[in-house]
This record gives C-alpha cells, structure tokens and sequence, in this order.
C-alpha cells in the first residue's frame, strides 16, 4: 500500500491542506486517506462517566468532517477514504502512517502558535513521522 | 440472572435510601408533648451575628465567693447546647449554702465566657422549679486555625481556577489538610484545631448528593436515547433556512434541557451536532455554539434540579422546586430573551452568511439525528412527568427532592432494565466525592468564624437596606462566579446569606438566596471557564477545528452576563419589592 495521508482537524484552518492533499494525490495518481483523530482530553476536569455517550457523538461529529473532505475531494474527481482514531494526534499519524505505507504525510501548520501546536513542536513532529514512517512530510499554512 | 439480582440489588439500595432521607427528615410531631419537664436552668447561645451556638459545653460550678474551681474539680453537673444553640442544665438537691455558682460556656474558636448565679436566682430557682437565663452572646476567638482554615479555602479556590489538578482532588485535598492540622497540630497547640471528623460529616448535605446522585441515573438513561440529537435536527428543519431563527430554537432547546439536566451533560449532547448543523449550513459553529451554551447557563437557573448551585440553595434554604419556579422563571425568561436579541445581533454578520445544505450531508444528518431508543424515551417521559409532580407537589407531604430523585431513578432501572453496570458507570462519583469533600472544607472554615467575619463586614457595609443588599449579592456573585469556581463560592455564600437575611429588614422572604443563584450561575456566562459547560464546549469545539479562545469568549460572554443578570435584577425588584 501507498498513498496520501492528510490529517485533518476541521475548520476554515484545515481546507488550504485538504486542496494540497487532493492536488498532490491527483498530481501523483496515489490513493488518498484523510485522518480525523479525536480524543477527551478536554474532559479531563468534568464529568469521565460521560465517556461513553460523547465518544459516540464525537466519532459522529469526526465522521461528517471526514465526509465533507472527502466531498470536496471527489468533486474534483479524486476518491479519498476517511479514516477515523482515537487518541493522541502525533502518535496516531505515526501508526497510520506506517499502516498505509504512505508516501506523503500533510499537515496544517497553525496560523497563530497556539496549546502544543508551537514551531518547535511542529519541527519536532514532522521530524518524528518522517522518521517513523518513512514519508515525506508536507506541512501546509493555515489559509 | 446475576444482572438482575444486581439491578434489584440497586434498586433496593436506592429504595432504601429514600426512605431513610424521608424517615429522618421528617417534621418532629407530638415529641415535645412527651418531653420531661424542662431542668433548672434554660438559656441558650448564640455568636454575635446572631446564629445559635450548637456543641457548646455548659458547666456548673460552684465555689466559695471570688474562688476559682480547681483543675481536678468535678463541675456539678455539665451540658452541650443543642444545634439551634439552647441547653437545659439540672441543679443538684439540695444546694449548699454560702457558695456562689456559675456556669462556664466553653467552645472551640469561641472565647469562653461565664454566667454568675446571683443568690436571687438560686432561690429563684429552687422556689420555681426553673428558670431561664438570658441569651448569652459568645465571642468569636480568631486564632491559628481559624488562618490556616482560610488559606485552606483560599488555596483551594486558586487551585481550582489557574491548575491542571482535577477539582475532586484539590477539594479532597483541602479536606485532607483540615484533619491534618486538627489531628496532628492539635496535640502540639490547641489552637491549631479546627474540627472533629464526626462534626465534619455534620456539615455534609446528604440531601445535595443524593440529588445530585438520582438526577445522574436519570439523565443517563435520557441521553442515551438521541433525544437531543433529534431536537437539534428539528430546530434546524423548523428554521427553515433562516439563521437566526435555528440560533433562537437552538438556545431554547439548550435552555430548557439544562432546567432538567445538567449544563455540562446538556452541550456534551447539543455540541456535535450543532457543529454539523453549523458545518453543513457553511456556518461558524461558534455563532450556534457559544449562545447556546450561555443560553444553558441562563436557564439551568429557574429550576431547583436545573444547577448544582440551586440544588445547594434549595437544600441550605428550604426552597423548594416550587418556590424557584414562582419566584425565578419569569425573570429567567427574561433574561433569555435579552440574550436571544443580544446573541443575534451580535452574531449578525455571521448568521447572513448561512449556505444551503448539501442533499449528501443533509441525508446524513437526517440518518443521525433518530431516536434510537423510543421505548426507553417513553418510560423516560412518562417517570420524568411524575417525578415532575413530585417536584412540585411534593413539599406538601414533606417530600425531600433527594427522595424524589432517588425513587425516580429506581423506578426507571426497574422499568427499563438497562446494564447496570453501566449505570453504575454514569453515576460520576468523582462530582460526588467533590462535594462531600467541598462541604467539610466550607464547614471548617464556617467552625472557625471565617463565615462570621465575612457576613459581619458585608452586613455593617450594606447596612439596613434591602435594595443595597440584592444588589451586592447579585452582582458580587456574579462577578466573583466567572473567575473562580461557582459550586465552592455559592457554598461559602450560603451562610453568609443566610445571616443577611435574618438582619436586613424585608429580607426574610428567601429574596437574597434567589440573587444568590442568579449570580452564581449567569455569572458563569462571563468568562471561558466561569462554567464546567463553558469549558466542554471549548473542547468539543476546538477539536472541530474552531478553538474558543479565551478573549473571544470574554468579548462575547461578558456583556451577556451585564444583560441577563440587569434583567433578572429588575424581575426580583418587581416581585420582591413591588409584588410583595
């Protein structure tokens, strides 16, 4: 297996990725997989016997995002396949990675440093993937 | 067969608590009618803001004019003040003559104090049969403890607001500490106790976390069910296009939810599929997102089970479900509607900016948003319209909602039979354990005067006026609730109020414990982590790719809670001051 491997957060800051994901994956003629990792960190203060229900909203909520990537991949005629995980973002790209055999990882790099998502941490990260996997790895400004 | 034995092991377990809360929170009937003819000497105890002193030890001395009692001396007889502060002391027969006798009142963070017998009572006494002293006043004593129980608090509020430490665990460590210095400082300095561990579970509310307890196993089955799923859906076909409209439905259905449930579980439930909503509109999902969650905190206030904070209120004050309902909900309403027109003028741009729905992501969402338990909702709604009535009616017969909510609760596992290990699950005993831990740190720092204090400076700064006082309740709560956490601050407030309203005129109609839950829970409106629910909904948000910052929130929230809280202000104006 080979491909492209796009990771997606949503929002208005993940679509200058997707367009680079499906043009390199048109360009290439390589499969194209989207990526949407979630995980309930955001829980840790409140209520974890909600677990169970919001898991299931937020796979639903990860779905439809999944979708709409895909939707603007096949209106320029490039299949792609939505891959959903739970878990921690970089350690998940890394498995996945490895699962497909991708030849390329793309990333967002937010506009503005922001929680873990400083320059540093972004350098680190994409060294760890390329590292890992073997793949190229593509990051792509924020729009 | 083991599953059921263990759900009707459950159930019984909850049955049986009901019924104990029920038992023991009965009005005492026909007791006093057998009581023994009251003992020599009555009085009673009281601080300087006028709350009885309960466990107060009275003891009868007697000694040879100007002697004072040796250090292995017996008292003639020794008594501890009843919780509502009175003591009934027997004098020994016959009563030696040409001493003198006193009663010496001692407490813990009180000053001791003593009541000299002058020889006219004494015969008083042994003519009559009893007599009753006058009111003593004891003075508090500000020592070591009394610091150590205010850092304690202190400390817990600050750690709760800017660490990453689970609010469970900062509460337990708070009460942990509390025992620490009164069981391991205590024996170098008596000034360094604070209290007891059997006085510390007096100060547990088991009503509070019993509620709280029913209404989780309720909510659980409820959220299971995709009703909230379906109601969003629904919103979005009743707007029929128009943006401001699905924001207004939206609101409304996040508002009423949170008066049944709670506002956490409530976006929990409403937060994803508002972001598909918004997402599939080719909507910001903030322009849905952060009105409604301020729609939830706003509403959440008119019912007693709609709040934490209105639970704690309700079970302090004795406010039933009822009395919310009468005396909030109009001005409740009126401040949602202040904040419908504030959230869609202020999201105007962003809600003339809506797409059509794509037939691909709209049949998805349809595919989603179905009731995937109907049977369950049913049982849900008919054991949720009776307990319901419960709610209401319920305080005729003296019915604790604790007990409701419990019977509730049990009914619905038996009826509907789920797993019930995963209604075990639901339960989250970390918030239970939270408040437990909570009340002994709010009773330790109440035990060592810090309270009084507090109710002192505010009741001599607000003087005698009832208008000076709503306000400050209302507004302080409010301001303090959106930058630390609301459950510990409304449960040190409670009796601070509770003073206030025995010595501001007017006030006695519960009035400043109804500012109290406004305050506190719209005051949550004002910042990003002013609410549990705030914060949840940041994070869902965010891991759609729309982060709530938070400034954002500040610049969105803040003029929200002036809004809603003014108008809610004006309606306690109208009922309390006009109506009444």
């Amino acid at each position: 297996m080979s491909g492209v491997l796009c990771a997606i957060r949503g929002g208005p800051g993940s679509h200058p990725t997707i367009r680079k994901a499906i043009n390199l994956a048109e360009s290439k003629k390589l499969p194209l997989y989207f990526l949407y990792v979630f995980n309930l960190d955001f829980m840790r203060h409140t209520s974890h016997s909600r677990a169970d229900t919001i898991t299931a909203d937020m796979k639903q909520m990860g779905e439809f995002i999944l979708l709409m990537a895909e939707s603007l991949a096949a209106e320029q005629g490039v299949n792609a396949e939505g891959i959903m995980r739970q878990g921690q973002v970089a350690e998940e790209i890394c498995e996945l990675g490895k699962e497909l055999a991708a030849d390329y990882v793309i990333l967002g790099r937010p506009k503005e440093e922001r929680n873990v998502f400083t320059q540093d941490r972004m350098s680190e990260l994409e060294k760890t993937i390329e590292e890992s996997t073997g793949a190229d790895v593509i990051l792509v400004g924020e729009g | 067969m083991k599953q059921r034995l263990r759900l009707w092991g459950l159930a019984l377990l909850l049955c049986g608590t009901a019924f104990f809360l029920f038992y023991t929170h009965r009005p005492a009937v026909a007791q006093e009618e057998n009581d023994p003819p009251l003992p020599l000497l009555v009085g009673s105890v009281r601080d300087r803001q006028g709350q009885p002193v309960g466990r107060a030890t009275v003891l009868l001395w007697q000694g040879a004019p100007g002697a004072t009692p040796e250090a292995e001396a017996e008292p003639l007889a020794s008594v501890t003040t009843q919780p509502d502060g009175r003591y009934a002391i027997p004098l020994p027969e016959p009563l030696p003559a040409g001493e003198v006798y006193y009663l010496a009142i001692e407490r813990a963070h009180f000053e001791d104090a003593r009541i000299t017998l002058d020889p006219d009572m004494v015969a008083q006494v042994e003519e009559e049969g009893s007599v009753v002293l006058p009111e003593l006043v004891l003075p508090r004593e500000v020592n070591l403890a009394f610091w150590i129980a205010t850092l304690i608090f202190a400390g817990m509020l600050a750690v709760v607001a800017i660490s990453d430490l689970h609010n469970t665990l900062v509460a337990l460590l708070g009460a942990s500490l509390v025992f620490a210095v009164s069981y391991l400082g205590h024996p170098l300095s008596e000034d360094l106790f604070i209290f007891d561990f059997d006085t510390a579970l007096e100060y547990i509310d088991w009503n509070v976390i019993f509620l709280v307890m029913g209404m989780m196993i309720v909510i659980a089955v409820v959220e299971e069910t995709g009703l909230f799923q379906w109601l969003a859906f629904a919103a979005y076909r009743l707007s029929r296009g128009k943006a401001w409209l699905l924001l207004t439905v939206l609101m409304l259905v996040a508002g009423v939810a949170s008066a049944f449930l709670d506002n956490v579980t409530t976006m929990l439930l409403m937060t994803p599929i508002s972001v598909q909503i918004a997402l599939a509109l080719n909507l910001n999902p903030l322009t849905l997102l952060v009105p409604e969650v301020m729609a939830s905190n706003v509403i959440g206030v008119s019912t007693l089970v709609g709040t934490p904070t209105n639970i704690l209120i309700g079970s302090f004050a004795s406010i039933s479900f009822n009395d919310f309902l009468r005396n909030l909900t109009p001005g409740v309403l009126l401040a949602f509607a202040g904040l419908v027109i504030y959230s869609v003028y202020s999201y105007r741009r962003d809600l003339g900016t809506t797409g059509e729905m794509s037939p691909a992501l709209l049949e998805r969402l349809e595919e989603r948003a179905q009731i995937t338990r109907p049977g369950h909702l049913r049982k849900a709604g008919w054991i949720g319209a009776i307990m319901l009535l419960l709610f209401v009616f319920g305080e005729r017969i003296h019915l604790l909602p604790s007990v409701t909510a419990l019977m509730g609760a049990t009914a619905l596992l038996i009826w509907i039979r789920p797993d019930v290990e995963k209604m075990i699950d639901a339960v989250d005993w970390t918030t239970l354990v939270f408040f437990m831990a909570l009340f002994i740190v709010v009773g330790a720092i109440q035990e060592v005067g810090l309270i009084s204090v507090i109710a002192d400076v505010i009741g001599r700064l607000v003087g005698d006026s009832l208008v000076l006082t709503m306000v400050t309740v209302i507004w302080v709560s409010a301001v303090l609730s959106a930058v630390v956490a609301n459950i510990p601050f409304t449960a040190a407030m409670l009796p601070v109020v509770g003073y206030l309203s025995g010595i501001v005129p007017g006030a006695h109609s519960k009035v400043l414990f109804y500012c109290l839950s406004v305050g506190s829970a719209m005051g949550g409106n004002g910042t990003l982590i002013g609410a549990s629910a705030n914060l949840v909904t940041a994070g869902i948000a965010e891991r759609a790719g729309y982060p709530i910052t938070y400034t954002y929130f500040l610049r969105k929230g803040f003029p929200a809670l002036v809004i809603t809280v003014a108008l809610a202000t004006i309606w306690l104006f109208i009922r309390f001051l006009v109506l009444a």
